[in-house]
């Protein structure tokens, strides 16, 4: 299948650095050029803290032009906190820039399997003009959540009834929003993320089914904090 | 920076949060029950939609779909004559916020928006250039709290003195658009001095003040480990603090400690001693609001009737 295009979350440009400048995600000013690697973001951020993810790493490499970045599990571990966006002393923002990564992945096929899971969001916005947890997220909420979620959710209409309000959150769309999803492409890209989907599956089946899984949690080709031995003390 | 006198109270847009409705629809109750008795001037519109955060943080939706979803709300917010865009999620602030910089700024996108507008059929949503500012149109419902919190003060039927409350201050409002927003994001007070003014003592420096809740959109879903990891190390700095009741200004976040507390319980064999609530269901309940008719309580998965029994409430 060819890659999807995405015009305006990801610009086509020489470097990865110009596409996300360009991009409609990152604000107009973003500092990418003006980062000095100094980390603020990394150590402000809740993802590096429990995981291997470095948002200083991924500006680097970002601005290295180095596209294996994209093949990274590590962008998939944003939280989207802005944390790093609030703290940078430089006005860049790496968290906008990993969604424009993101999007750039999904465009090549990478990690669409990820989407699978919020897919239903949008025609459910389309029919009620509003969001809700996906059924996958709703199976899992009942799981950890047990019998008191369960019981709340099943009694939902005549809470908000009680309550005073309309016995489901549905809105007067007219329409609009379907006609909206429709013409900005939404579900014709949604129609291409699931064919991908499947041909991934399928081609993943007929290759190798008892390969062992490749190892993901690791440090995937970056420099890695932990192996610098810094330079020595300077003692006097 | 924000000045708190230039918060309005009229012409507002009480913007509708999908989350709220379908986990906590108290919160968009005692938002009501508290607008209403402090006068402001205020509608709620069932034309408006989704902002489309959701799916826009979990990377289905495009950056265009957004925008003009965005335009059409806007639409729909000016046509009543209620311009100014006061949202219960923090998210819903920052979608809103974000899109209209970007349709006042990006002609090319604008203009996009527009022909499809056009091609639809849809003329009464084209978005003209400054139709919107997004300093002065856009607010999340705290802040409208912040602004009345005298009146709120002369107002309040039950004292919550004794109580140790902490802030749990939303990320997609402080850190976004963080040049805009009231006080320092690095130490906000928002939540704080509301909390202070029903009589609770506020439980400033906690560790990790400023720790994302870990719902993280997908993360929840895909890393649910390092997700709830995250909320632990702010639940556990909490109950360090001795802190009894937390306090939210944003569904998601809301449903990641009250939702979560019990499940990170289990799965960490640890035990927390605290309650949860929205700062609008904190002040109708400290102005009078009934714990179940108004503020929701029996939809939170932590209860919350021995709190309340405690305090003397109910
Ligand atoms: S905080 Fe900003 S300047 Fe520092 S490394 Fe991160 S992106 Fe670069
Ligand atoms: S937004 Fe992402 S990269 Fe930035 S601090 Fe949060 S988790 Fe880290």
């Amino acid at each position: 299948m060819i890659p999807y295009v995405n015009e305006y979350d990801t610009p086509e440009c020489n470097t990865l650095a110009e596409t996300a400048k360009k991009s409609i995600r990152t604000p107009a000013s973003l500092g990418l050029d003006r980062c000095i690697q100094c980390g603020a973001c990394t150590a402000s951020c809740p993802a590096a803290r429990f995981t291997d993810y470095s948002p200083r790493q991924i500006v680097k490499k970002v601005m290295e032009n180095d596209r294996s970045v994209l093949e990274s599990e590590m962008i998939w571990s944003c939280f989207y906190c802005y944390s790093c966006n609030v703290r940078c002393p430089r006005n860049n923002s790496p968290v906008t820039i990993v969604q424009v990564l993101r999007q750039m992945a999904i465009n090549e096929g990478i990690g669409v399997e990820k989407l699978a899971y919020f897919l239903e969001i949008g025609e459910y916005l389309a029919e009620n003009g509003a969001s809700k947890v996906p059924g996958a997220g709703v199976k899992n909420m009942e799981r950890d959540l047990g019998e008191r979620w369960i019981r709340f959710k099943k009694n939902l209409e005549s809470t908000r009834v009680e309550l005073g309000l309309s016995s489901r959150d549905i809105r007067n769309t007219n329409g609009e929003v379907q006609a909206i999803l429709e013409a900005t492409g939404y579900f014709e890209r949604e129609k291409w993320i699931k064919a991908k989907i499947q041909e991934k599956r399928l081609h993943r089946l007929l290759k190798n089914q008892c390969i062992n899984k490749e190892n993901k949690s690791g440090d995937f080709s970056f420099e890695s904090d932990r192996e610098y031995s810094g330079q020595p003390a300077f003692t006097i | 920076m924000k000045a708190i006198e230039s918060i309005p109270d009229s012409q507002l847009l009480l913007f509708k949060s999908c989350m709220v409705g379908q986990e906590y629809p108290g919160v968009e109750t005692s938002t009501r029950y508290v607008f209403d008795r402090l006068g402001v001037d205020y509608c709620i519109n069932d034309k408006q939609s989704c902002c489309t955060g959701i799916g826009h943080y979990t990377d289905v939706f495009e950056g265009l779909t957004t925008t003009a979803i965005a335009a059409r709300n806007f639409a729909v917010a000016r046509s009543c004559g209620y311009p100014n865009i006061t949202c219960l999620c923090s998210t819903c602030y920052a979608i809103n916020k974000e899109a209209c910089e970007v349709l006042n700024t990006n002609t090319e996108i604008r203009e996009k928006v527009n022909s499809i507008f056009r091609e639809q059929g849809l003329e009464n949503l084209v978005y003209e250039k400054d139709d919107m500012n997004p300093r002065t149109n856009f607010y999340h419902a705290v802040e409208i709290l912040l602004s009345k919190v005298n009146e709120i003060q002369k107002q309040k039927k039950f004292d919550f003195s004794g109580v140790k409350a902490a802030a749990h201050h939303a990320c997609h409002y402080y850190k976004v658009k963080y040049l805009d927003v009231l006080g320092n994001p690095e130490n906000p007070q928002l939540i704080d001095t509301i909390a202070a003014a029903c009589g609770a003592e506020p439980v400033r420096w906690y560790e990790d003040r400023t720790l994302t809740c870990g719902m993280g959109f997908s993360q929840l879903h895909l890393n649910k480990d390092t997700s709830l990891q995250v909320t632990k190390t702010k639940l556990d700095s909490l109950q360090k603090a001795g802190v009894e009741l937390m306090i939210h200004m944003c569904p998601n976040c809301h449903i990641q400690y009250d939702r979560y507390q019990p499940v990170i319980e289990e799965e960490f064999d640890v035990k927390y001693d605290m309650v949860h609530m929205n700062i609008a269901q904190f002040v109708a309940l400290s102005m009078g609001a009934h714990p179940y008719k108004v503020c929701g309580f029996q939809t939170h998965s932590v209860p919350l009737e021995e709190f309340l029994e405690k305090k003397g409430i109910v």
